[in-house]
């Protein structure tokens, strides 16, 4: 099942582009939600399942997958997210070459969140490049798409082989590049762990993205097509969070800990600048892509604090984005599709031309600026909690995160303000309302981000079970 | 008195290689069928030597000039299927090419083996001599590639000759088994003036900063099989002869002063060749430039002895930098082959522009020619790239983590160039009119690729030196 959900989108990749059908693209999506969903069955305490064929010792490679409370909820996500984008592409007449690279997006993600080896946890990381590469570069819908793909190429192979340098110097310590073993071992030894973890947070920040190394995000977010965006903000970002929490604070505990200051203020700063920024914004996709950094401010915050409460609040938020922005960018692309326009000063009048939308456009901006009863509000709450915890220095840090969740309220308020209340202006009259499809792709995000934001505890006992 | 015994054996590859190229050239017509066939049983019976036990022969006391090991066998049946590969883009050509290029595959057949800095040099120059003829063109432009290659050449060739002469006054022998322990009590000076001079002349031969000013213009004018030939079996002689002489001879005691001087030329490479490689607008050009970068890569890990916590593990050095040779200059073969399948063997490489709208003139070369470019770029599904960076990032990261920092900057930089070549390969909008020849071959090297990307393991078992 390890290897059916890492195989599954790929092969379906290949068939896909082969045959030129986006349907293939849709059923192999389909089955590695399956394949995903079924993998607690027969599990235990710690690793639910392992798999481990050796590839090329000489470099310590090996093809361990393995799966646990940490990772299990990511993989389903990203099998979620794909088979979604799968369909609303195949649905919209997209080409089978984009439905394609999303797969294969999807496989390489999937590898990242199951891979047990450190090398193969970087080849999977560097697989996700040139398929999202080619979705932004390609498929993209602004002038601006080169730029912003080469952009987002460049930044995230710096990252990722500053990540790479990190792993090798743990694995070169530890004389094994099995995660498991290194975590279980207590870490890398304490001469190089600060190292070890400078380099894989700078790695990691650039994926996540951590300010100041955000601004690849909100252009490659404008430039993406919708279901880049989705999988960009879904799975992409998720990347770097999980890195962090799982790899770098596993592996490096120590250096985790010392470096924690650092991460936390410019966490901090990151959440204040983005809410910022979006309180400024006039586009409506790069207020979202803003929005993410704020959020992924948050997860970070939370992982810095270093206490359980933190770190289980990071993952928490962590999923919470990945449910909540995800539909933000289906919303807004479908918003932009109908109206031809991302500007807010030209939107307005939504919830008199397309009230479904509208509400939609509403709950998920709810959601994400953490309404007590959806997904977004435990993750950031916690945050708060957690960071306050600590005292001292980290409660000035608590309150600063405060201000920014604030900050996020005025700008998801003012950005409902412009879109959906006013009279309807010229671009937004006469639209279609929301069509019987797109509720279908979008329903299951919306219960995810209820039922998380009702009963966040089974997810929450799930994490406490996890291999950190 | 009595004759020294010679195990023919270990030899045999070197036999074929040689028996070859002399069957060219009284072939007439069917000179390069017979050079491929000799070539390739070459490549046989080094992979069956290379199975066998290790073979040593022309024994001086305890030393050996000649070792038929694992490694060197690897090397020598890899010099003799890239020679096959370049004759077989080559189209028809004339016995004389056919038979300089045997020769020159013989001469690197000879360098795999080779354990004296004598023996080295001349098979390196054997390797080389034929080239000085191969990449001179008819015309004005071409004569201008050979004189340049010829004075580079020679230039390098008598540094070389000078830093081996020195290192045989510091030690009294020119064996490296000899070296590796005579050079302890040696005068320091003498010692460092000898490695910088051996080690900057064979570095002429990979194109590695200082001495890599010729390699652009010489591949850009030279034929482009023989271009290929420049980039793959010429910059592995370059790889085999300083991987060799560092880790047989050097690295025990001289391995600071090695160290050091590698450093310089693996950060000048990296520097030189991604910086220049991203203004070019021709596609041979710009592969040679980017292959000075990698030319840096393959000498980082040994550059990393110099700061190398133990020197213990200096194997892994050796190791790793001859894995990523290998990886590169398959790579490499793939690039140039595809694109001299597309171009035709007369032609030049042209510009990057003309190779718009290739994706859909030609699948199939196209194809090859994107992976070997995405796997220069050591990018994933291109596998066989990432895990030479893999295992080059590994060591480094182990001994020398400011080393990785410049490679990792370095393919950063190199993304900036393969990214917008793969686009245009694939994306691009032209006529590109593919010449679409030599299907097998562009076929065999692409399957190559794919198989060392499955299964690694077949290259880093050969690559592991051993002492």
């Amino acid at each position: 099942m390890l290897v059916a959900c890492v195989a599954l989108p790929l092969v379906g990749a290949a068939l896909t582009w082969w045959l030129r059908r986006g349907e293939v693209g849709v059923g192999a999506a389909a089955l590695a939600l399956i394949a995903a969903a079924v993998l607690p069955l027969g599990r235990g305490d710690g690793w639910w399942h392992e798999v481990d064929l050796a590839w090329a010792p000489a470099i310590r490679l090996d093809f361990a997958l393995s799966v646990d409370g940490v990772s299990w909820p990511l993989v389903v996500l990203t099998a979620l997210l794909g088979l979604l984008c799968c369909v609303h592409n195949a649905r919209s007449g997209g080409s089978p070459t984009l439905t394609a690279l999303l797969l294969a997006v999807q496989g390489a993600s999937t590898a990242v969140f199951l891979a047990d080896n450190l090398v193969l946890f970087f080849i999977a990381f560097e697989a996700v490049l040139l398929p999202m590469w080619a979705v932004v570069h390609r498929y993209g819908i602004d002038e601006t798409r080169r730029h912003a793909a080469a952009k987002f190429a460049l930044f995230t192979i710096a990252g990722s082989l500053l990540m790479a340098t990190g792993l090798f110097v743990a694995a070169a310590d530890a004389g094994t590049a099995d995660l498991g073993a290194i975590i279980a071992g207590g870490g890398v030894s304490e001469g190089v762990s600060l190292l070890v973890f400078a380099l894989l947070a700078l790695g990691f920040a650039v994926k996540a993205p951590l300010w100041p190394l955000h601004s690849w995000l909100p252009d490659a977010h404008t430039a993406a097509p919708t279901v880049g965006s989705v999988l960009l903000a879904g799975v992409l970002l998720k990347l770097g969070t999980y890195g962090l929490i799982r790899v770098a604070g596993g592996i490096a505990p120590d250096g985790a800990a010392d470096a924690a200051p650092v991460l936390a203020v410019l966490a901090a700063a990151g959440i204040v600048v983005a809410s910022l920024v979006c309180l400024g914004q006039g586009e409506l996709k790069r207020l979202i892509a803003y929005s993410s950094v704020g959020h992924m401010g948050f997860v970070v915050l939370a992982f810095a604090t270093g206490t359980e409460a933190g770190v289980r609040a990071a993952l928490f938020a962590n999923l919470a984005h990945g449910l909540i922005t995800p539909l933000l960018f289906f919303l807004a692309g479908a918003v932009k599709e109908r109206t031809r326009t991302g500007r807010l000063a030209e939107l307005g009048g939504l919830r008199v031309a397309a009230p479904a939308l509208a509400g939609l456009l509403g709950f998920a901006s709810l959601a994400s600026l953490g309404l007590p009863g959806l997904a977004g509000f435990w993750g950031e709450a916690f945050t708060v909690y957690a960071a306050a915890e600590r005292g001292g220095a980290w409660f000035a840090l608590a309150a600063v995160a405060a201000v920014g969740a604030f900050l996020t309220a005025a700008y998801l308020l003012r950005m409902l303000k412009h879109v959906s209340h006013g009279a309807p202006t010229a671009a937004v009259a006469g639209i279609g309302g929301l069509s019987v499809g797109e509720a279908a792709v979008w329903a299951p995000l919306v219960a995810a981000t209820l039922a998380l934001g009702l009963a966040p505890g089974p997810v929450l006992d799930l994490f406490a079970t996890g291999v950190l | 008195m009595h004759a020294q015994t010679i195990d023919h054996v270990a030899l045999l590859p070197l036999y074929l290689a040689a028996a070859a190229a002399v069957a060219a050239l009284f072939a007439g017509r069917f000179a390069g069928a017979v050079a491929m066939i000799g070539l390739a049983a070459s490549a046989a019976a080094a992979v069956w030597v290379g199975f066998g036990p290790t073979r040593e022969t022309f024994a001086v006391g305890q030393w050996h000039s000649f070792v038929a090991d694992d490694a060197a066998m690897g090397a020598a049946a890899l010099f003799a299927s890239l020679t096959v590969l370049v004759a077989a883009v080559s189209g028809r050509k004339t016995p004389e090419y056919c038979f300089l290029l045997a020769v020159s595959a013989a001469g690197g057949i000879a360098l795999a083996g080779s354990r004296d800095l004598v023996t080295l040099i001349v098979a390196l120059e054997t390797l080389t001599v034929p080239l000085y003829v191969l990449v001179a063109r008819p015309g004005r432009e071409g004569a201008e590639a050979g004189v340049t290659f010829l004075i580079a050449s020679v230039t390098a060739s008598a540094t070389a000759l000078m830093g081996a002469a020195l290192l045989y006054a510091a030690s009294g022998t020119v064996h490296f088994a000899g070296l590796a322990e005579g050079l302890g009590g040696a005068p320091a000076g003498l010692v460092a003036a000898g490695v910088a001079l051996v080690l900057g002349g064979l570095a002429f031969k990979l194109a590695a900063v200082p001495l890599h000013a010729w390699a652009p213009p010489v591949l850009e004018r030279a034929p482009l099989p023989v271009a290929a030939y420049l980039a793959s079996a010429s910059k592995l002689g370059g790889a085999v002869a300083v991987i060799w002489v560092v880790h047989f001879a050097l690295a025990q005691e001289a391995g600071l002063a090695a160290g050091i001087v590698l450093s310089v030329l693996a950060v000048g490479s990296i520097a030189v060749g991604n910086v220049a490689a991203l203004v070019q607008r021709r596609t041979v050009a710009l592969l040679a430039w980017s292959g000075i970068a990698h030319a840096g890569y393959v000498l980082a890990p040994l550059a990393a002895l110099a700061t190398a916590a133990g020197r213990s593990d200096a194997e892994a050095a050796s190791a790793a930098a001859f894995a990523y040779a290998v990886f590169f200059v398959l790579l490499e073969a793939g690039a140039f082959a595809s694109l001299t399948a597309v171009r035709g063997e007369d032609g030049d490489g042209g510009a990057v522009a003309d190779l718009g709208g290739l994706w859909r003139s030609a699948p199939g070369r196209a194809a090859v020619l994107l992976v070997a470019v995405v796997g220069l770029a050591g990018l994933p599904p291109a596998l066989a790239g990432t895990f030479a960076k893999v295992a080059v990032l590994e060591w480094l990261a182990g001994s020398a983590v400011w080393l990785a920092v410049v490679v990792a900057a370095g393919a950063v930089v190199g993304l900036g160039y393969y990214l917008p070549l793969a686009r245009t390969v694939l994306l691009g909008r032209g006529p590109a009119a593919a010449k679409g020849r030599f299907p097998v071959a562009v076929l065999a090297i692409g399957a190559v690729l794919v198989a060392i990307s499955l299964a690694p393991q077949a290259v880093l078992e050969f690559t592991a030196l051993s002492r």
